[in-house]
């Protein structure tokens, strides 16, 4: 017996795969700030030690990329409150290419900012 | 006419042995021929024992939805020379036990539809002998709701579905609301007695295959969308 669980991907199918990694991803994170905090609960050592741990470049891109991913799963929520509002239902295609573009503005500007912060006082 | 490779899944339930595999079949394809009369040439030329479901060959019954290329559509509605192929893949519906060939299990799909009652309830007999009756702007909001043929194109095509078999379904989350939204029917609470459960309407994650499944061009999406507000609704006050 066998039961074909594919089918062709379209925008929606696409917007759906990504919601649901862009969830996996923040409830990894969730866990890991959770860790992290709970390190405060062994004194002003234990703390200092675990953030100097996540004090170099690689950790630093990999929270530009978290909030990409915070803001790809803000960013389709909103497109899906919006049609479960009855809006927009049958515009759903191009409501997702909007709600994309809005997507990588917002974030090439917030990583802008943050990449600034990050190294633009060291370089200088 | 254009000769062209039909890769057909074929899968005999008394020979487990061999399993599933694709079968190629050449045919020469006159203009304006339907996948469904392609199906038919094989099956009286060339191979006796393709099995495929078939009846009103002309949109209506539902019978003949098939996977062709990767995506569900009625063999009978879909011109074989417009699909714009050299090779046609022809598969079973998704994510449902095929019994043979392109036969599938639709046992899933009908109990998700008997679970919403798709028929009209109404608590008072005809007010005359003859029919029940409606305006014109009530029978206009049946309008994309009625031309369901209940092929399984919609639900057969939802990740939702092949997660649970019990999820309702696209088709039937569309045939609820369409007696809902009947001014006629007067059974609202009886239709969405299943529908507030984990396999009813809260399984869909507006992925939208089944919009894109659907042959006749109808939104279930549309449909979930408004059953949503109305469950809501009720339950906010």
């Amino acid at each position: 017996m066998r039961v074909i669980k594919h089918y062709r991907v379209h925008l929606g199918t696409f917007a759906w795969i990504l919601h649901r990694l862009s969830g996996l991803g923040l409830i990894f994170y969730l866990l890991l700030h959770i860790w992290v905090i709970g390190h405060l609960a062994g004194g002003k050592e234990s703390f200092n030690s675990i953030m100097e741990a996540f004090n170099n470049p690689l950790f630093k891109f990999l929270e530009i990329g978290l909030i990409g991913v915070i803001f790809y799963h803000l960013f389709n929520g909103i497109r899906l409150t919006i049609m479960d509002m009855g809006w927009l239902v049958e515009k759903q295609k191009p409501l997702f290419v909007i709600f994309v573009i809005v997507w990588l503005i917002s974030w090439f500007a917030v990583s802008g900012v943050m990449y600034m912060r990050f190294f633009g006082s060291a370089a200088g | 006419m254009k000769k062209l490779t039909f890769k057909i899944n074929r899968y005999n339930p008394d020979d487990e042995r061999r399993g599933h595999f694709m079968q190629e079949y050449e045919v020469e394809v006159p203009s304006g021929h339907t996948v469904l009369d392609c199906l038919n040439d094989i099956k009286w030329n060339q191979d006796g024992t393709l099995t495929f479901r078939r009846s009103c060959r002309s949109g209506i019954c539902g019978s003949c939805a098939m996977t062709v290329n990767g995506v569900n559509m009625l063999a009978c509605e879909t011109q074989a020379l417009a699909l714009g192929t050299d090779t046609i893949t022809v598969e079973p519906l998704r994510g449902c036990e095929v019994l043979k060939d392109l036969v599938v299990s639709l046992e899933p799909l009908v109990n998700g539809l008997y679970a919403v009652k798709p028929y009209l309830i109404a608590d008072a007999p005809p007010p005359t002998d003859q029919e029940r009756f409606q305006s014109v702007e009530e029978r206009d909001k049946l309008d994309g709701l009625y031309e369901c043929i209940l092929c399984g194109a919609c639900t057969s095509s939802c990740p939702s579905f092949w997660a649970d078999k019990e999820y309702i379904g696209p088709h039937g989350l569309l045939k609820a609301y369409r007696f809902i939204a009947d001014s006629r029917d007067t059974g609202e609470q009886e239709h969405m007695e299943a529908l507030d459960d984990k396999h009813g309407l809260w399984r869909c994650h507006s992925i939208f295959n089944c919009v894109e499944a659907c042959p006749k061009d109808l939104n279930p999406t549309r449909a979930i969308v408004e059953l949503k507000k109305k469950l809501v609704k009720g339950k906010v006050g």
